[in-house]
């Protein structure tokens, strides 16, 4: 509490004040400026509205904001600034009008403001000042740790600011707040080695996907956020700090989602190019029951920073009980090669060291068990293993019972035999397919699938019963077989007379009649002779005009047939209409 | 000199039937059993020429339409491990409008469920069961999704239950060919005129048991067709079918419900919990 009360308070109760300004007031058509509002109040307690109005043609977009404490006498005064990235394509002036926003709950006057957008910006005209954010890579995986650095250029006469509350703004990643390294040294900018401001920290996506970022603080003149590194000569300015909001050009980080095939063995989300040294045991001759101590040393190899790195999980084996380590120590720059080379200052390689409790169990165990553990190396795309050797070990009896790996296995933690539900991997081929979601048994076409087969069972069923009805009857189908061929032979018989064709056309009459008569004996038709067809006419009451007919169709077809004189067939042409009227009648008998 | 002439000429002519023949049974052979039997059936040249040319014709039709809905199941396949998740969902989405396969609905599920759409995913998933239960990567993202998001599962009967034993067309058909089997052992014997065996009668038996067996997972079919699971946030559960009404709860994204019937554009459905109405929009039922 007294330590709480010893801090300098936060001035609120002084008039809120508004700046509004453009960065730089003058530019060219095209070219980017800052629309910055500041107000001497906390951020949170300003009501900022949605949209500005400003003067049509100028493009306005949503920036960097923040908030300071800056020490005046007693107490810190807030110092909070909004910025807006603007733009204008055309020539002319630009304004955005005076208007009132609410702080603190009471109307507070942001004046006006004015661009000038000219095609030559007068000389001495300085570009709005900005901060420069360097990301190592842009094409990353998630979990993928990177170094961003936040640069801010000096003057080219060597005066240099520091950054106070640099912030990287910009969703699904990490800021390794407790690895930040400030320092000056002069760098490269526009040709003339100038003393730059270098705020380095470590990114970490943590979401895959486009991820847009860019990065924002405060200058502020000769304070400074923590310790820092001056490397060559700089000028740090004197006087009180302006605070202004500076901010960077955002980037885009591409992240892609670590692959799932090829997953090797004891992966706790180490990303890099890592190097495993010797592993060191505490001693090579223990009992059983003994504590030894192993361990070895992770050194990245990569280019990316050594941010955190998680030990694989401790392996159980049967010799042997081994417990992770709690924690891994911390990751420390140190210099790769040659040994005791000074580190290079823009690189952030490191070292930890993981330390295994392991207790052996029985006297058999030859060496200590070998721990999964490997890595994602993004340059290669791929996992790379990295599991921790056996160590050879002489295990003497010791003065524990020998059933202790009994009690002792009772009472490791117990394994986790169901796997914990994780997203499953995606799969490779389209697999299982259907012509539709909805069931099949709810599809238009189902009642009429379900139909045909009843149809089928019911038309056999039908098809039987017939065929055995036709087999008791056999009469039905002679008759139905004779009617077809009377039918045929009438045919034959009309078309021969159209054609005159007198001898075909007594044939065909004959054959008729004979088919016609044959199922009434039954007799093979060829075999009938006329009177068995007048028989049949006389039993229907034929009058002797039918009779007649029929004779003299016989009579002529039995001379050309066995006489050796051919009969005069013309004649019966003639007789057409009553041969009809025979067939008719025994058509109907039929 | 002619009579050789003659002779060649006999020769080639007796060849090319035979070669006509070899080439059309290996067309034959390549063709589907159901086109094998009609050429069987239509043993002239014309019958062979018109099947051989509808398979001609139709074969590429059939590939143009399965070239879509494999290469938008790739171009899925390629946006989500480049991360555009987006990009992936929407192609997934169109190869299952195409045609609805298992590993497609899974995938679009995991696409879904990193925009952070769980009720989409949820669906999803249960799509791919819907369509074939074996596929246990969907299963454990259900399982995943619902302890992340701390969802419920459907509560199902017996029936239903069992339902979920096989794909849900398997049980129609497997009930529609057991009981036709039962009927056909039944009644072939007596038309075709085959002495009555104790197998005709054992055959019978054993698919009027399938039958009998199977009816209760196709009624499951049939009332799992109605469970649907809540597509956005936060969705209002309403009193009744109008847009002032009274709230009864908000359901979570991917909570499941029942499909009671349908007003406009409101849906009468029921949870484990409660009744009410939900927008069309918000409810997406597992057959579409």
């Amino acid at each position: 509490m007294s330590l709480m009360l010893s801090q300098p308070k936060i001035d609120v109760a002084s008039e809120v004040k508004a700046t509004a300004v453009f960065d730089p007031p003058v530019v060219r058509p095209g070219e980017q400026a800052f629309y910055r509002v500041t107000f001497n109040a906390l951020e949170q307690s300003i009501d900022w509205p949605e949209k500005l109005n400003a003067s049509a043609g100028l493009e306005m977009s949503r920036g960097a904001h923040g908030e300071i404490l800056r020490m005046t006498g007693p107490s810190y005064a807030p110092l909070t600034a909004i910025n807006y990235r603007v733009r204008s394509a055309g020539l002319g002036e630009f304004d955005v009008p005076e208007f009132q926003v609410k702080v603190y709950g009471k109307p507070v006057t942001v004046p006006a403001a004015r661009l000038r957008v000219v095609a030559a910006p007068p000389s001495g005209a300085r570009p709005a000042q900005r901060v420069l954010l360097d990301v190592a890579s842009t094409n990353l995986f998630v979990g993928q740790a990177v170094r961003a650095r936040v640069l801010l250029a000096g003057s080219g006469t060597g005066v240099v600011q520091g950054l106070g509350q640099v912030q990287f703004s910009g969703q699904g990643f990490l800021v390794d707040l407790g690895g930040v390294r400030q320092r000056i040294e002069p760098m490269l900018d526009r040709g003339a080695r100038v003393p730059t401001f270098v705020h380095e920290t470590t990114l970490t996506p943590m979401v895959a996907g486009k991820l847009s970022l860019f990065a924002q603080g405060f200058s502020a003149g000769n304070q400074f956020f923590g310790p820092i590194v001056i490397t060559g000569t700089a000028t740090i300015p004197g006087g009180p700090p302006q605070f202004t909001l500076l901010e960077s050009e955002p980037i885009e980080l591409h992240v892609r989602p670590l692959p799932t095939e090829g997953e090797l063995p004891g992966f706790t989300g180490a990303i890099g190019t890592f190097a495993l040294g010797p592993p060191k045991l505490g001693t090579n001759v223990v009992r059983v029951g003994d504590i030894v101590k192993l361990a070895v040393t992770v050194t990245n190899q990569g280019e990316g920073p050594l941010a955190r790195l998680v030990a694989p999980p401790a392996p159980r084996v049967r010799d042997w009980q081994v417990f992770a380590p709690s924690d891994a120590a911390p990751a420390q720059a140190v210099p790769l090669a040659p040994p005791g080379a000074p580190v290079p200052a823009d690189m952030l390689v490191g070292v930890t060291t993981f330390i295994y409790t392991l207790i052996p169990l029985t006297e058999q165990a030859l060496a200590t068990p070998a721990i999964p553990f490997s890595y994602f190396d993004p340059q290669r795309g791929a996992y790379a293993d990295l599991t921790i050797p056996s160590v050879p070990v002489t295990v003497n009896p010791g003065a524990v019972p020998g059933d202790l790996p009994a009690p002792l296995q009772a009472g490791s933690p117990p394994v986790e035999t169901e796997k914990e539900p994780a997203l499953s991997r995606l799969a490779t081929s389209p697999g299982r397919t259907a012509g539709s979601l909805v069931a099949a048994q709810q599809q238009a076409w189902f009642p009429l699938a379900q139909l045909a087969p009843a149809a089928l069972f019911a038309g056999l069923w039908g098809w039987d019963r017939r065929r055995r009805y036709l087999e008791k009857h056999p009469d039905v189908l002679l008759r139905r077989k004779a009617r077809r061929s009377l039918h045929r032979q009438w045919r034959t018989a009309r078309r021969a007379a159209q054609a005159k064709d007198a001898p075909r056309f007594a044939t065909a009459a004959v054959s008729a009649m004979q088919v016609a008569c044959a199922p009434h004996y039954p007799a093979e038709p060829r075999a009938l002779v006329g009177s068995d067809v007048l028989a049949l006419i006389r039993e229907t009451g034929g009058n002797g005009r039918a009779g007649e007919v029929v004779r003299r169709f016989f009579t002529v077809t039995d001379a050309s047939r066995f006489a050796m004189t051919g009969a005069n067939a013309t004649e019966l042409l003639a007789l057409e209409p009553e041969l009809e009227r025979v067939l008719a009648q025994l058509d109907e008998r039929l | 000199m002619k009579a050789s002439t003659s002779t060649i000429w006999t020769s080639e002519q007796s060849q090319k039937p035979r070669g006509q023949k070899w080439k059309r049974r290996a067309v034959l052979k390549a063709l589907p059993f159901g086109f094998r039997i009609s050429g069987f059936l239509r043993l002239s040249d014309f019958g062979f020429r018109f099947w051989a040319s509808l398979v001609l014709v139709a074969w590429p039709a059939l590939q143009v339409q399965a070239a879509p809905f494999e290469e938008l199941f790739r171009e899925g396949v390629a946006a989500y491990r480049a991360a555009d998740y987006a990009g992936a969902a929407k192609a997934f989405r169109q190869s299952t409008t195409v045609q609805p396969a298992s590993g497609t609905l899974q995938n679009l599920g995991n696409a879904e469920w990193k925009l952070g759409h769980t009720g989409a995913a949820v669906l999803a998933w249960e799509q791919a069961l819907w369509l074939d239960p074996f596929n246990m990567p969907a299963r454990m993202d259900l399982r995943f999704a619902r302890r992340a998001a701390q969802l419920e599962s459907p509560e199902l009967a017996w029936y239903e239950v069992v339902s979920t034993w096989l794909p849900a067309n398997w049980w129609t058909w497997i009930a529609g060919a057991s009981l036709w089997l039962a009927v056909g052992m039944v009644m072939l014997p007596g038309i075709l005129r085959l002495r009555k065996a104790a197998w005709h009668q054992a055959v019978a038996a054993l698919g009027l048991m399938v039958f009998l067996l199977s009816v209760p997972a196709y009624l499951g079919v049939h009332t799992r067709s109605r469970v649907g699971f809540v597509l956005q946030k936060d969705t209002l559960l309403r009193l009744t079918p109008t847009l002032d009404a009274q709230a009864v709860t908000r359901l979570a994204a991917g909570e499941p419900a029942r499909l009671v019937r349908t007003r406009g554009n409101y849906v009468l459905i029921r949870t484990n919990r409660a009744l009410g109405w939900v927008e069309r929009e918000q409810f997406g039922l597992t057959t579409g």
